[in-house]
């Protein structure tokens, strides 16, 4: 009886201090952890397809009976909301271009300047404790520990194991996810409308697009665009730029352009929205309003290239003190019904390495 | 050379291993899609309560060890944190279940189910021991009560396929 219970204490200890020394040696980002992962992928790979495919009927018949209806429902909505925005989707892809142009006419980084890697999602999360997803591309397309994951919405979250043809991404609701990220707010105050200005040659948005590849300025005053769906509400080029001649213009000032407030956006489960927290408590909280767009906020040590759209917010809960606003964020993705995915091969600059 | 590889591939270990690795392959595909109310039912967790049930706690703190660790290499958790669980559910239905000479059926599908549940409230509780905190919410309760039900399931088989990996000696054909 005592030499068992020597046995199983001996037992119940080794078991202990072996889980606390893998744990200690994953957890530092042991080189050795990530060879004992890919050597069991090889071996597990092959079995977990095979059981793929031979479960494949039983989770199809599964999904059949438990979603018919919603997927009827769905589909439903869904043609009323594609011939909605088949007007609207136009207009958004044009000024997305423009978008894209001013930034590169800038020097600023954008989307279109990072290679991306198409994959489709080929299992979900075994477990109820962590959101993840697994794709079906890896390190054999260049994928890496840390690159942002975007569907067509919107950015869903990063990759956080990468197997040769597959990888892990961890979901933005996953509360260990934190991003970076900005409040696109807009600004209580009233434009400055200028009295009309008596010069001659005065370069415009479209103009100034217009001349970029040859350097030279142009001499069009229109400040109209014929884009279908598109209109512009003020003009937003600088007000040393800005001289239409004979007309009312309206010049924004700096403190009228689009507010940007930073924070941090945390993960809290399935089901439950994400955060904005750590915004600054002392300016213009009460200017965030609901349906405010949330896009990362970017930076050398970001985990995500800037402006990438994540969601809007959808409550806004006053704090006091100097914790200041806490956001709840509606995703603009829909984590629960995830297919085909776009891996942005840029790497952060805290996760190179890995 | 060859004798000693045989023995080794005949080991209850070495089947041990290959029977995870198919209950493991279960797990990651089925059971990661069929979720009823949209929780999983953890087969590993069963599988390793339903190996306490039928052995010793030494060798059911094995089986939680090497089946955890298993888990932990398919998913995005540091090593070792699964392999903690498991290894203390296997030994605790195992504990459990020391009392009683000779357990009826009901009895020993009822400590498998309760063990099976106590893992899903270990597992964000170990999580959050290592600083992946976030998870010890009311879900937990939910999650445990499905991996209950499915233990109840799923226990019937899991206890004779457990009781055949870990068959203490394998004829090998004399």
């Amino acid at each position: 009886m005592a030499q068992n219970k020597t046995q199983l204490t001996r037992a119940v200890v080794l078991l202990a201090l072996a889980s606390v020394f893998f744990i200690t040696l994953d957890m530092s980002n042991s080189s050795a952890t990530s060879r004992v992962r890919r050597v069991f992928d090889t071996v597990f790979y092959p079995v977990e397809n095979i059981a793929r495919v031979v479960t494949r009927p039983v989770s199809g018949a599964w999904k059949a009976f438990r979603n018919y209806d919603d997927v009827v429902a769905e589909n439903d909505r869904l043609k009323e909301q594609v011939a909605l925005q088949e007007g609207t989707a136009v207009a958004a892809a044009a000024s997305v271009r423009l978008s894209q142009e001013l930034l590169a006419l800038n020097g600023l980084p954008t989307l279109a300047g990072i290679n991306s890697v198409t994959a489709q999602v080929i299992g979900e999360t075994p477990t109820n404790f962590s959101q993840t997803i697994e794709i079906n591309q890896g390190a054999d397309s260049g994928i890496k520990v840390g690159m942002p994951v975007l569907n067509a919405a919107g950015l869903i979250g990063k990759v956080t194991e990468v197997f040769n043809n597959r990888a892990l991404v961890m979901l933005i609701s996953d509360p260990d996810y934190a991003l970076s990220v900005k409040v696109v707010t807009k600004s209580n105050r009233t434009p400055v409308t200028l009295p009309p200005l008596i010069t001659e040659d005065a370069p415009t948005v479209d103009s100034v697009l217009e001349t970029a590849d040859t350097s030279t300025t142009s001499s069009t005053t229109t400040t109209t665009t014929t884009i279908l769906g598109f209109t512009p509400s003020a003009t937003t080029v600088p007000a040393d730029v800005v001289a239409s001649a004979g007309s009312n213009i309206s010049v924004p000032s700096v403190s009228q352009l689009a507010v940007r407030e930073t924070g941090i956006l945390e993960g809290r489960g399935p089901g439950t929205r994400p955060v904005v927290r750590f915004l600054d408590a002392t300016t213009r909280a009460g200017a965030i309003e609901v349906g405010a767009p949330i896009v990362s906020a970017g930076g050398s040590r970001s985990l995500a290239p800037p402006d990438v759209v994540i969601g809007v917010v959808s409550r806004v809960v006053e704090r006091l003190g100097t914790a200041g606003p806490l956001l709840e964020i509606e995703l603009v993705a829909d984590l629960s019904n995830l297919s085909f995915l776009r891996v942005l091969l840029y790497q952060p600059i805290t996760e190179s390495g890995r | 050379m060859f004798e000693r590889l045989l023995m080794i591939v005949a080991s209850r270990w070495f089947r041990l291993v290959l029977v995870v690795l198919l209950v493991l392959s279960l797990q990651t595909t089925l059971f990661s899609e069929i979720r009823p109310w949209g929780y999983s039912v953890q087969l590993m967790a069963i599988f390793v309560a339903a190996a306490g049930a039928v052995h010793d706690v030494r060798t059911a703190a094995i089986v939680g060890m090497v089946t955890g660790l298993m888990y932990d290499a398919v998913l995005a958790t540091p090593l070792g944190v699964s392999g903690l669980v498991l290894g203390v559910i296997g030994a605790a239905t195992a504990l459990a279940l020391q009392p009683f000479r000779d357990p009826t059926w009901w009895l020993r599908m009822l400590i498998i189910g309760l063990a099976a549940a106590l893992s899903e409230l270990l597992m964000p509780f170990t999580k959050a021991l290592v600083g992946l905190g976030g998870w010890l919410d009311v879900r937990v309760l939910a999650a445990m009560a499905v991996t209950f039900i499915g233990a109840l399931v799923f226990a019937a088989p899991f206890v004779p396929i457990s009781r055949w990996t870990l068959r203490e000696k394998v004829l090998l054909g004399r």
